[in-house]
Order: C-alpha cells, then sequence, then structure tokens
C-alpha cells in the first residue's frame, strides 16, 4: 500500500486565517480529501502544506438572498441531497449530488472540492453549469467572481491562482416555470464515477423555450455547455419531438477522449449523449411544465 | 500534532503526525482492530466509522482533521439498542461468512436505521452501496438490515 507522504496540515478557524496559510508557496486547500488523499497517496500531489478547511464554518452553508442560491464551496454533497430550497428549486443539483460516490463519501465531500478538483466528469460541475452558476474566488487580495464555465482550464485544472480559495457557488433562483434534470452513466448504478452525465435546464413561456442551458461531463477536456444544442431550442416552441431531434445532434457535438484506455469507448459516449441529452431535456420539460 | 477528539464517548488526545489517516490512527495507535483496512481508496467501506454521527470512510480522513469531533466504531455501539438487533439479525439471516466486512456494513446499518428506522429495500441497498462484500452476495445483508429494522 501506498504510503501518504509526510505532509504539515495548518487547521485555520476562519477565512482570513485560511487565506493567510495560501499565500505560503505550494500551500494546498484540504476539504473532504475524497480526491487529494489519495492523490497524495498516489504520488499525483506534490503538495506538502495542507490547508484544512474543515473548520471554516463560514464556508459551509446553503442560502438563498438576493435572486441567488448561494452554496460554500464547503457543503458537503450530503447537505445538498438533504437541503429543501435544492430539492424545490434547483433539482438538477440534488439529484447529481445524490449519485456522487457512496454516502461515506457524500459525508465527506465538498461541493467546492468537486469542482476544484475539475475532473472532466465531475458530477455537481454539469448541473451548476445548467443553472448558470457563478463561481466566488477570494485570496487574501480580495474577491472576483466569473462564471463557472470559466473555472475549468483543463482535465484537473483550474483557473485559480496561487493563494486562492473557491468560497462560494452561486446562481440565480430558478423561477416558475422552469425544471431541471441530471442524467448519469457509469459501469454501474451505485458508487461509480460517470462514464458520461448530462444536466438539462429549460424555462418555459407557455409552449415556447424561453431560456435553456446543457451541459456534459466527461466528454471534453472539461465539463461544458453545448451551445449548439442551445440555439437550437432557444425561442422556439418546444416538445418531445422537437427534444429528440435536437438530442440526436448531440453525436457530432461532444467530443470525448480518444485514448484507448478511458472509461469507455469515444464512439460508445457518442451515442450516449444524445440518449442521456433526450432523457434529461424530457425530464427538465416536465418538470418546467409542473412548476407553475 | 496534537489531536484531541472523542472516540466512542471518550475524550482522548494523541499525538498523530499530518500524514496520518483515521484509520492507521485507529488500528495502529489506538488498538482499534474492528475497523478493518481494505482498499484505501474510498471503494470498499471496510473502514467505515462515525464521525460525528455520520459514516465516512476512514481511510480517506486524516487525523488532524478529527480535532473536536466525535469519532464512533462498533466498539462504542455494543449495548446500543439499535446495534443490539442488527447484530442478532446479522447472525440469525447468515449476513457475516468471512466476516471481514462486517463493521463498516454494521456501521452503515446503524446510521441507516438511526435516521430511517423503516427503510424500503431500495432505501437499504442506496445506504451500503459504498460497502463491499466478497462473500454473501448482499441478498442476506439486506434481508437482515429490514429484519432488524422489523424488531425496532
Ligand atoms: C469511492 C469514491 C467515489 C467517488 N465518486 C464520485 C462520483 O460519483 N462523482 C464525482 O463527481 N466524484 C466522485 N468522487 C470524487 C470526490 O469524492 C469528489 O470530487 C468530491 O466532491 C471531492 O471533494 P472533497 O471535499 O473531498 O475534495 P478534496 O479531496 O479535499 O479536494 C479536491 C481538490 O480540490 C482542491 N480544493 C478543495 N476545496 C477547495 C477550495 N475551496 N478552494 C480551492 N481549492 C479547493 C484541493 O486542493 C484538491 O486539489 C469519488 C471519490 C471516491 C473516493
Ligand atoms: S479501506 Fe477505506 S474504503 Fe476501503
Ligand atoms: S462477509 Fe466476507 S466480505 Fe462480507
Amino acid at each position: 500500500m501506498n504510503l501518504i507522504p509526510d505532509v504539515e496540515v495548518h487547521r485555520p478557524k476562519s477565512l482570513e486565517e485560511a487565506l493567510k496559510h495560501m499565500e505560503a508557496p505550494g500551500a494546498k486547500p484540504l476539504a473532504g480529501g475524497t480526491d487529494l488523499i489519495i492523490d497524495l497517496r498516489e504520488g499525483a500531489c506534490e503538495a506538502r502544506n495542507l490547508v484544512d478547511l474543515t473548520k471554516v464554518k463560514e464556508l459551509d452553508y446553503i442560502r438563498e438572498f438576493g435572486g441567488r442560491i448561494r452554496i460554500g464551496a464547503m457543503t458537503h454533497h450530503t447537505d445538498l441531497v438533504a437541503s429543501d430550497l435544492i430539492r424545490t428549486k434547483a433539482q438538477v443539483l440534488s439529484e447529481a449530488a445524490n449519485l456522487v460516490g457512496s454516502i461515506q463519501i457524500r459525508n465527506l465531500g465538498t461541493v467546492g472540492g468537486n469542482i476544484c478538483n475539475a475532473s472532466p466528469g465531475a458530477d455537481t460541475a454539469t448541473p451548476l453549469l445548467a443553472l448558470g452558476a457563478e463561481a466566488t474566488i477570494s485570496s487574501s487580495g480580495g474577491v472576483r467572481v466569473i462564471p463557472l464555465g470559466e473555472f475549468f482550464a483543463g482535465p484537473k485544472r483550474t483557473s485559480l491562482n496561487p493563494g486562492e480559495l473557491l468560497t462560494e457557488l452561486s446562481f440565480p433562483t430558478p423561477p416558475a416555470g422552469s425544471g431541471g434534470a441530471f442524467q448519469k452513466l457509469g459501469r454501474r448504478k451505485g458508487c461509480t464515477l460517470s462514464l458520461i452525465n448530462i444536466a438539462a435546464y429549460v424555462e418555459l413561456d407557455g409552449d415556447t423555450c424561453s431560456e435553456v442551458r446543457v451541459a456534459v461531463g466527461a466528454c471534453a477536456p472539461t465539463p461544458v455547455r453545448i451551445t449548439d444544442v442551445e440555439e437550437m431550442l432557444k425561442g422556439k416552441k418546444i416538445d418531445e419531438a422537437v427534444i429528440g431531434e435536437v438530442s440526436s445532434a448531440c453525436y457530432g457535438l461532444v467530443q470525448p477522449s480518444q485514448r484507448a484506455h478511458s472509461r469507455a469507448s469515444e464512439e460508445y459516449r457518442r451515442e450516449m449523449s444524445c440518449v442521456l441529452m433526450r432523457r434529461a431535456l424530457t425530464t427538465a420539460l416536465e418538470r418546467a411544465r409542473g412548476n407553475k | 500534532m496534537k489531536v484531541s477528539f472523542q472516540l466512542n464517548g471518550k475524550d482522548i488526545e494523541v499525538e498523530a503526525p499530518g500524514n496520518r489517516a483515521l484509520l492507521d490512527l485507529l488500528r495502529d495507535d489506538l488498538g482499534v482492530k474492528s475497523v478493518k483496512k481494505g482498499c484505501e481508496n474510498g471503494e470498499c467501506g471496510a473502514c467505515t466509522v462515525l464521525l460525528d454521527g455520520a459514516p465516512v470512510t476512514s481511510c480517506l480522513v486524516l487525523a488532524p482533521q478529527v480535532e473536536g469531533r466525535a469519532v464512533t466504531t462498533i466498539d462504542g455501539l455494543v449495548d446500543d439498542p439499535f446495534m443490539v438487533k442488527l447484530r442478532q439479525a446479522f447472525l440469525e439471516d447468515g449476513a457475516i461468512q468471512c466476516g471481514f466486512c462486517t463493521p463498516g456494513v454494521l456501521i452503515s446499518s446503524y446510521a441507516l436505521l438511526k435516521g430511517n428506522p423503516k427503510p424500503t429495500a431500495d432505501e437499504v441497498k442506496k445506504a451500503i452501496e459504498g460497502n463491499l462484500c466478497r462473500c454473501t452476495g448482499y441478498v442476506a445483508i439486506i434481508k437482515a438490515i429490514l429484519h432488524a429494522s422489523e424488531r425496532i
């Protein structure tokens, strides 16, 4: 068994203190540790100076204000699943969080860690992209807010600068007439990583799709929106037949890895992107119709 | 570094380097051998303990992270009525073969019944998703958890 290398662990009690520790060269945040501790064991993480965020309670919240739903980076998947606010207003995120790993992993793992780990198949990334989320990033120097799409820089790479922490993910509170849905395909049903996942969000004005965002995971170097699909739907009449047509376009729009040793073949991911897109959009539409 | 926490209801303070996993702290430093080491990857659940009442894989927690928190293993639940019922049902239903997965499965089932004393079979399956068993094929385990729940 691989050993965890020698590391120093700082245990700040406030965000301010955490940001101070983040100024040290090579400082690395430790949230739930479900990705980081494995990386340390496998020698995939060089950092030896960890800033444990466990005690930074001010980053652990789910609240709504200013017309936005705001989620602190240290919110655990379990808390997303348990939140009535998320379940009723942002079901697409609740569904995705409920499919992350096992209960043990959801109790440890955080949404901030899921996003910052920047795996192309991170399960909360696609719903957050579909909800139009922004990332709030803090350092001792100040705070900046960027669209979540700009946060991802490549597989396991983010646009965070040294010294910065992701502190919040937020998105506009979905209005009446909106609906979202998450679809995930893994090797098995439980405790499995996504071979591909898709999140869809639609807003209805009568029969017209007034707003739509769809995102795909594990089909490109980062989780991404498929704006071509969005353009085919936005401002048009939407029904099951339209969804069927639009979804088959995914085949040529996604860019799955062509590596032979990846978890599923390129061909299979292309095919399944069409299927999952159809299911996600169909359920999102049903929910939007029911959400008066 | 010094780490103070509650282990099975008792306040303790230990000296643990930053790279000590909670799993190793429990087994090697504190002699709690009921917590098993399987994959060290968060996948098998043999190392499951309760952290502030919630099941977690102790191989993915660094010792310093449990500062000020409560860690519970099956050793701390010996006389707990829920655990007594679970143990009984596991024995009666043949839900234990080699027993390596059992402490972890018991912790996960205990956490389930504490929050949801009358779970459906699907809820039971979801609750033990993170616990692998190489012997029983799970059928007996699921049956035992449902039996225990009927007796609560
Ligand atoms: C058995 C198992 C099953 C899993 N199943 C799934 C699954 O189904 N779906 C899925 O998406 N993931 C899965 N994962 C991966 C993992 O659990 C999630 O990505 C989890 O959300 C990571 O969060 P964490 O808090 O544990 O992050 P950590 O491991 O603590 O951190 C991950 C990375 O993010 C950085 N980081 C954390 N917080 C911040 C912050 N606030 N600001 C800046 N950087 C930060 C860390 O430095 C590190 O690089 C699984 C993992 C395991 C072990
Ligand atoms: S040893 Fe911890 S989950 Fe396998
Ligand atoms: S009884 Fe042997 S692993 Fe479960």
